[in-house]
């Protein structure tokens, strides 16, 4: 489904990314692991279009992204639901209008919105919490949210950088339960991350990037540096 | 239905921007007025004056009274070869009987002018030529063409009223208008442009968290800038209604006297370009265009897509 072929990319001279060359399958739940630096927001970054492409190319589903017109780009990120460490809700909204928020813009109907958001919600086991502003949930409600926000659209493609950077054991738990609830429904997800006990414990395909290169590939593995 | 929904979202995150900041969006309309004001009152002394322009020019021309009793050919040559002059626009020959005619037509309804006329026994008004030149500077040339000697012989008299010095004094107002009044819409202008700039700027500022999960959740370029535009016109329309409000008096009360007084025989307000509608519409024009190039600037600079 997503290829990476050769991909490179530098901030002012400095490799950001070095020769990268993955595969990422339909279905499959991916933990990107390395130190923070290491290059992996830089990699999710291509992917969404966010940062140009300095060498390679990277296809998702046969179409070179660099090749997407910048005017198409919208619909691309309507495909790729993304979730972040410091979690974006918006403050003076409730859970149920964060997620609605994402339907809104693309253009969506009220009458599909209110279906919709609810099985959503539903789904990230938040029900309950419609109604609550961000402030008002913990911090793994709030990256919850988030995911039924990034889920909104129904992406093929779920990337999680840092998910639970911010959060007690607990919560990130609750998070990482969720995405792998998320990859067994379909989505494929891929999860940048340091923490190593929780890649131990997801036990699915692990890589490994050291300063921009990717120095490990192991299929149920676990977190080495 | 897909775009009308999100048209009339943008439009709604618009005027939501607009209430927001309320003091910031009446700063901005200021702003804009003034421009406005400024832009409508110089255009409507330009009107004026180039109004009163015309019709002075209109009055100008060369009247040339020939001696009773001439044979047609005479006048009939002089005619043409004035008429051959390229400086000469139009020429108007009324005959000794036509201009009798016209006496005692106008003067039918006076029973002693009638007597007295119908006692005479020849026409005492002479033939006339009515001429009037391209432009005033063609004036002069022609009447001294008229006061060649081999015309003394036809020609009696020679009118002509010049009003050159008063025409020059309009010209020079007039030139002065457009000159001062293109530097001062200028420099407003461009205070309106920095003002809205600032203001759309800030409530980018405002909205910068909004824009970045908008971008992330897939919202088209348009959708996300739209919200912005709309809430400049905002501004356009309301500096618009607010300006219009203000000359709508001067061109009910204040205009028609004017005209009268510049020119009793002609109705300013048939002119198109008194018409108010005409102002409005070019107000909203210009008070757009100030809004979205300022906006575009601001979006260019500050939001990231």
């Amino acid at each position: 489904m997503i290829k990476f072929e050769n991909v490179s990319k530098q901030y002012n001279k400095s490799k950001a990314l070095d020769g990268i060359n993955l595969e990422i399958h339909h279905g499959e739940f991916i933990s990107l692991v390395g130190l923070s630096g290491a290059g992996k927001t830089t990699l999710m970054k291509l992917l969404i279009g966010e940062e140009g492409i300095d060498g390679g190319r990277i296809l998702i589903d046969d179409i070179d992204i660099s090749k997407v017109k910048k005017s198409d780009m919208p619909f691309l990120r309507r495909k790729i639901g993304m979730v972040f460490q410091d979690i974006k809700l918006l403050p003076k909204r409730t859970a149920f209008e964060n997620v609605a928020f994402a339907m809104e813009v693309c253009g969506h109907r009220k009458e599909k919105i209110y279906e919709d958001v609810p099985k959503i919600l539903e789904l990230v086991g938040l029900m309950h919490k419609r109604d609550d502003f961000p402030h008002q949930m913990s911090g793994g409600e709030r990256q919850r949210v988030a995911i039924a926000r990034a889920l909104a659209h129904r992406p093929v493609l779920l990337l999680a950088d840092e998910p639970t950077g911010n959060l007690d054991e607990v919560n990130a738990n609750e998070v990482i339960d969720l995405l792998l609830k998320i990859n067994q429904l379909g989505t494929t997800v891929v999860l940048a991350t340091h923490a190593a006990d929780l890649v131990n414990k997801v036990k699915k395909r692990v890589i490994t990037i050291e300063n921009g290169r990717i120095t490990l590939e192991q299929e149920k593995g676990r977190y080495k540096l | 239905m897909f775009h009308s929904v999100s048209f009339l979202r943008i439009i709604k995150t618009g005027l939501v921007n607009f209430t927001r900041n309320l003091w910031l969006s009446a700063a901005a309309t200021m702003v804009m007025t003034i421009t406005l004001v400024i832009f409508s009152t110089l255009f409507l002394l330009f009107a004026i004056t180039s109004f009163s322009l015309q019709s002075i020019q209109n009055t100008v021309d060369i009247s040339v009274y020939f001696k009773i009793g001439l044979a047609e050919e005479k006048i009939q040559a002089l005619e043409q070869d004035i008429q051959s002059n390229p400086k000469v626009k139009e020429v108007k020959y009324t005959s000794a009987e036509q201009a009798f005619q016209n006496f005692k037509d106008k003067h039918a309804s006076d029973p002693l002018i009638t007597q007295s006329l119908n006692e005479l026994t020849e026409n005492p008004l002479p033939a006339t030529l009515n001429i009037k030149a391209n432009t005033l500077e063609d004036y002069p040339a022609i009447a001294s063409q008229l006061q060649d000697a081999k015309y003394q012989e036809v020609v009696d008299k020679i009118n002509f009223e010049d009003n050159r010095v008063v025409i020059e004094r309009l010209n020079r107002i007039l030139k002065f208008i457009v000159s001062f009044g293109v530097g001062l819409v200028a420099v407003f202008s461009l205070i309106a442009i920095l003002v809205i700039f600032n203001t759309i700027t800030l409530t980018i500022y405002n909205r910068r968290e909004e824009v970045e999960i908008m971008r992330l959740v897939g919202a088209t370029n348009w959708y996300i800038r739209g919200p912005f535009l709309t809430e400049s016109f905002l501004y356009a329309i309301s500096a618009t209604v607010l300006c219009s409000l203000i000359f709508l008096p001067v061109f009910v009360k204040v205009l028609p006297k004017v005209a009268a007084y510049v020119n009793p025989q002609v109705n300013l307000f048939n002119q198109n370009i008194f018409n108010f509608w005409y102002l409005v519409l070019i107000l909203l024009a210009l008070s757009l265009f100030l809004a979205t190039s300022s906006t575009l600037l601001a979006i260019r600079k500050y939001l990231k897509i």
